[in-house]
């Protein structure tokens, strides 16, 4: 008899209440008050030596349970609930295990090894979060039963361990100095509908400090974001030092102060891959380069020219001079060095944007083409094999922008992967080749749009994108619109981007969070969502990325976040 | 030797070009020079004034540790490395002497600040020699010395710990605001922030010598202003305990608003927006809550004072009363914008109270209007007023209300026409939160009500007398920004205002015309603003950047 009523009240309530974000795949909820006691714990069972980033990924857990202190976003706060809450059962343990088949890499185990009950080698959170996408375990089951009983959350990786944590963080609630819910038992099994959910920040633009991204790094993993593409360098600025090369960095960034050293980037890394996040470098080219003329004049062609919007598409120009051979080599040694630093089997060549004027006024480049008897497409070709040969024997696939596949008659290996930008339309033609797609799209996901021109005259201009792209017009982002069933599968998911243009650490948090949560869910959960059912829960983790120090505005006054639905268009 | 004396004078004292000091507002009269000055080691403010006021000696000690902390580079390439040895071999700048014009007056700031705004004095001169000899700074009141000080401040620029000024001799005479309002309005009922946040922005809108913080501190969402006599209404209306003015608070932000040449020009929206009131006062609010809210309502929750009783009109007119008296601002702003008549068409009891004094509903508006507003004359107060109590309703006001006009810049003339002062504050040019999207539940791809984004470009391309006849320009006091919240809180305060709402400032301070006589422009000014901008972030403020860096170092680089 408790079966069916279990159920029924799970269906009534889940959509309402519960705020979890992105939303688990299989979710159901009772009506049972349950809190956690004062000496709540987080055990591993059958887990011999977890890595220590999993431990760590515990502690942070506990801390999370402890200080978010994040009233419900009831009317009274939960005050009516309050004897009930006093009243509840207690919850001592949340019991950790891998399952059976944890641990890819079957090894005799000895004393010292890190392994699970069966004896198998545990890979950390670090390394899956790493893995080739496809290749990654980021699926796990949450039970937690109302009578008190321990909490069960097993995975088959350390990495779904760390999904299940994250889940379990953003279950409870404050009242009083209790941390309780009201809809015990809960029971989840849970698994993302697409391998790669991102994230991508400009920092080239202006620059941002390691503090910011590692905040960054933190917020995206609590909405199980797991890449951060990072548009590290661009015509305006070279922050990233490359061992080798020092010298662009030297002279490309805009203060010794505002450079990513090799060591702040394996600070970033390791950082972003024990939250289960892979980091996507990118080094655009052949444009988007301009600043390299710093150091290295001969590879630029068309630096600073005048006026800037004959030779880019915004200022200053200045592009790799591609039928250079020279340049092409030097391209190659500086991705090499840079690929070296990151240790994802990811990295972007970029590929957008390339300007042929600046080629056709750049006497070295028309020379360059004469003597090879090339065109400049042909000369982009072999630029293109030569840069992404590089990455290859470095281990690394190739990420490009979506005019590499489009606009350009390059040859590409089978495994690139393609970002479509300029148009959502514009994914169809990438699938039709066959590419891999990542859903990249301006005018869903681009979240610098609808702030104003920024380009100085442009007095009265609105953003080229406008308009502001909400977080409602992410969340109704299809990633399979106009594909047919067999090209399905090249959908790895898709990211919000944000270009600073505008855009600095001042506005970092608030232009970012909660929007970039929309992509989150969408490639998670999946598709088709509701954005009125969803407004609730995404308040619910605006408000706790404000209590965990993550500065995500409000999207209603806190009248409307207190009253689901009040504020709706018809209520 | 004449002549060579002539000429050297006319070179050292160039006319406004192409680069200038970073002054925002740009003074109404300047001129600059060539050379390098710095800052001596021991460099002091000497007051030559009787008595000063505990508030001037703090806004001198202010000046003096911002000048050290501000550490400001400057926006070229290079930061000015460049002139590393033009800086090295400068004069040193060891005094700046501040001494009131004979025959003014000794008051502190903060009496000055909160004088009406006819009887403000803010204007000041400046002179920052070349040759290291005493910097003067003289005004008529503390309160131009004030303004003097903050010029003073945006002078300097830091290399290496250095701190130098790059081209004077700077002489200011008399630079006196073109518009005596020059305000910015935050709403701290749609989402609640905290006193730091308000004073924060106190700070940053005393640099950009902006003078009125329009408070509308209460709407139909939340009650945050605890009221002395009516303490319910905000212990039942505020979003919890802790998210309330007190009269302590109050105090505090008024008083850190006054030292900074800030008059607080609170709002209590009345009869609209008022439904938090019901949640103490059930019996003066009609609709309350009522569904669907669009019935009811330009936004949720419905809700407003039942205008025709006379039990609430003497209830609001009370609350108003004892506010208003604590506050020391000669303007309180009574609201009055969208009035929903349905609401009360709905209401039974407005319908019996109508019905009972055989008013109709525009009658009943102006015998409520009436009330409150005497309340405040009582005080010796003028009310403020948004603009559909002048436009859209037949009530009576007293000659000195000034009319806030919001709905369209277009309607300014219809007010002046009228004979109201007014204060522009136009949704299509000043209002920092269109364009953002809807933030009504389920209207996905809607944009907001007042798209597109308003721009710094935008808000600076503001004429304050577009179709006003000159006959009725005097009537034009000002203008400001304003942060509506609906979508925004403490989380982005800073990133939102700043430093788009530092554009009106110069708009009403500056005036139409720079220093040379030439038009205002966006293109000379986006370099200044870049750099009231990146001060800005030194002090703690989290203005946002406006272009990539590469541009800001480059001024034009990155013009169309």
């Amino acid at each position: 008899m408790l079966l069916p009523s279990t159920v029924l009240l799970s269906i009534f309530l889940a959509p309402a209440v519960n705020a979890l974000w992105p939303l688990p795949q299989q979710l159901t909820t009772g009506s049972t008050p349950l809190r956690l006691s004062n000496g709540f714990d987080i055990k591993f069972k059958g887990i011999n030596n977890p890595p220590q980033d999993l431990k760590d990924a515990v502690s942070r857990t506990e801390k999370f349970l402890s200080n978010d202190k994040l009233q419900a976003l009831v009317a009274d706060r939960g005050a009516s609930s309050a004897s009930q809450i006093q009243r509840a059962k207690q919850l001592t343990s949340l019991v950790l295990s891998l399952d059976s088949t944890g641990g890819h890499h079957k090894r005799a185990a000895d004393a010292t090894a890190n392994t699970n009950s069966l004896g198998n080698k545990i890979k950390s959170i670090s390394d899956e979060a790493v893995a080739p996408i496809g290749q990654r375990s980021e699926g796990y089951t949450l039970t937690i039963p109302a009578d008190g009983s321990a909490a069960v959350l097993s995975a088959n990786s350390t990495l779904g361990l760390f999904r299940g944590l994250t889940t379990f963080s953003q279950l409870w609630y404050d009242w009083n100095g209790n941390t309780y819910t009201l809809q015990a038992p809960i029971n989840i099994a849970d698994y993302p509908k697409y391998p790669y959910r991102g994230f991508m920040l400009d920092t080239a633009r202006n620059y941002f400090p390691v503090d910011d991204i590692k905040r960054t790094l933190d917020a995206m993993s609590w909405v199980k974001i797991n890449t951060l593409h990072w548009h590290v360098v661009d015509s305006q600025s070279f922050p990233l030092v490359i061992p080798g090369f020092e010298s662009i960095s030297q002279k490309g960034a805009y203060n010794s102060a505002a450079v990513y050293t090799p060591q702040n980037v394996k600070d970033i890394v390791s950082y972003a891959a024990a939250r289960g996040i892979d980091v996507l470098p990118e080094i655009d080219t052949p444009g988007h380069t301009s600043i390299i003329s710093k150091a290295f004049p001969q590879h630029i062609a068309c630096p600073e020219a005048a006026p800037w919007s004959n030779y880019a598409n915004e200022p200053p120009s200045g592009q790799l001079r591609l039928a250079s051979p020279d340049t092409a080599s030097f391209t190659a040694k500086l991705l090499s060095s840079a690929a070296s630093l990151f240790p994802g089997n990811t990295f972007s060549t970029g590929g957008d944007e390339i300007n042929q004027n600046c080629y056709a006024d750049d006497d070295k480049t028309q020379k360059d083409l004469k003597s090879q008897g090339k065109t400049f497409e042909q000369a982009l070709d072999t630029f293109t094999q030569t840069t992404h040969a590089a990455l290859h024997k470095a281990g690394k696939v190739a990420v490009v922008w979506e005019e590499m596949a489009l606009d350009h008659p390059v040859t590409l290996r089978n495994d690139t992967i393609v970002m479509v930008w300029i148009s959502s339309e514009n994914a169809a033609a990438v699938a039709a080749k066959g590419y891999r797609i990542v859903h990249a799209p301006s005018d869903y996901f681009y979240l610098d749009c609808g702030g104003g021109g920024w380009v100085g005259a442009n007095t009265l201009g609105n953003s080229w994108c406008d308009p502001f792209k909400t977080w409602q017009r992410a969340y109704s982002f299809d990633p399979v619109a106009n594909l047919t069933a067999s090209q399905k599968d090249l959908v790895l998911g898709g990211q919000q981007l944000l270009w600073t243009e505008q855009s600095s650490p001042s506005n970092l948090d608030s232009i970012v969070w909660p929007r970039a949560a929309a992509s989150a869910e969408v490639f998670w959960s999946g598709p088709g969502g509701d954005s009125a059912k969803a407004l609730p829960r995404l308040h619910d983790l605006a408000y706790r990325y404000n209590q965990r120090g993550v500065r995500a505005i409000a999207l209603q006054p806190q009248w409307c976040a207190l009253r689901p639905g009040a504020c709706d268009l018809t209520a | 030797m004449q002549l060579r004396l002539l000429i050297s004078v006319i070179s050292t004292f160039s006319l406004f070009g192409n680069e200038v000091y970073a002054l925002w507002p740009i003074p109404r009269t300047l001129q600059t020079g060539t050379s390098f000055v710095k800052l001596s080691p021991d460099f002091g403010i000497t007051v030559n004034v009787n008595n000063p006021p505990q508030d001037l000696l703090d806004a001198v000690s202010r000046t003096k540790a911002y000048i050290q902390t501000d550490k400001l580079q400057r926006l070229t390439v290079g930061r000015g490395a460049n002139d590393s040895s033009a800086i090295r071999s400068a004069p040193m700048l060891a005094e700046l002497r501040v001494s009131l014009n004979s025959g003014s007056t000794v008051r502190p700031i903060a009496d000055e600040s909160v004088r009406p705004l006819a009887q403000r004095v803010e204007g000041y001169s400046l002179t920052v020699p070349s040759n290291g000899s005493a910097a003067v700074l003289t005004a008529n009141s503390t309160l131009g010395l004030f303004r003097g000080l903050t010029t003073f401040q945006q002078l300097w620029y830091d290399l290496s710990g250095v701190t130098y000024s790059y081209q004077v001799p700077v002489v200011i005479s008399n630079d006196t605001p073109a518009f005596p309002y020059r305000g910015f309005m935050l709403d701290t009922a749609r989402n609640f922030f905290p006193v730091d946040d308000i004073k924060r922005t106190f700070d940053a809108m005393s640099l950009v010598k902006i003078n009125t913080f329009h408070w509308h501190i209460v709407d139909s969402h939340s009650f945050p202003l605890q009221v002395d006599q009516f303490p319910e209404v905000s212990q039942q209306g505020a979003y919890s305990s802790d998210e309330v003015y007190t009269p302590v608070d109050i105090q505090d932000i008024v008083s850190y608003a006054g030292e900074r040449g800030i008059d607080v020009l609170v709002e209590i929206d009345t009869p609209g927006h008022t439904a938090a009131i019901a949640s103490s006062h059930p019996e003066h609010i009609a609709c309350n809550q009522a569904s669907p809210w669009g019935n009811f309502a330009n936004e949720p929750p419905a809700g407003q004072l039942r205008l025709a009783s006379a039990a609430t009109t003497q209830f609001i007119a009370s609350l108003i009363s004892s506010v208003a008296k604590t506050l020391p601002s000669t303007l309180f702003s009574t609201g009055g914008d969208e009035i929903n008549s349905n609401c009360y068409a709905k209401d039974a009891q407005t319908q019996s109270d109508l019905s009972a004094s055989g008013r109709t509903l525009e009658q009943a508006l102006n015998v409520f209007t009436q009330a409150t507003h005497k309340s405040l004359t009582d005080l010796g107060k003028s009310p403020v007023v948004w603009e559909e109590m002048v436009l859209s309703h037949n009530v009576t006001l007293p000659a000195s209300t000034v009319v806030l006009v919001w709905i369209s810049s277009a309607n300014a003339a219809s007010v002046a026409r009228k004979g109201f002062k007014l204060v522009h504050a136009p949704s299509d040019y000043f209002y920092l939160d269109c364009g953002a999207g809807e933030w009504i539940g389920n209207t996905v791809g809607a944009t907001s009500w007042c798209d597109p984004f308003k721009s710094w470009q935008k808000a600076y391309t503001f004429d304050p007398y577009a179709n006003i006849p000159s006959s009725q320009r005097s009537l034009v006091l000002g203008g400001q920004q304003l942060l509506w919240t609906e979508q925004s809180s403490p989380e982005n305060l800073d990133s939102i205002v700043w430093p788009r709402a530092a554009t009106s400032a110069e708009v009403f301070w500056t005036g139409a015309t720079l220093p040379d006589g030439t038009p205002r422009n966006g293109n000379t000014a986006l370099p200044r603003l870049h750099d009231i901008r990146y001060r800005m972030v030194n002090r703690g403020i989290e203005a946002i950047a406006l272009q990539p860096h590469w541009c800001a170092l480059r001024p034009g680089a990155c013009n169309s």
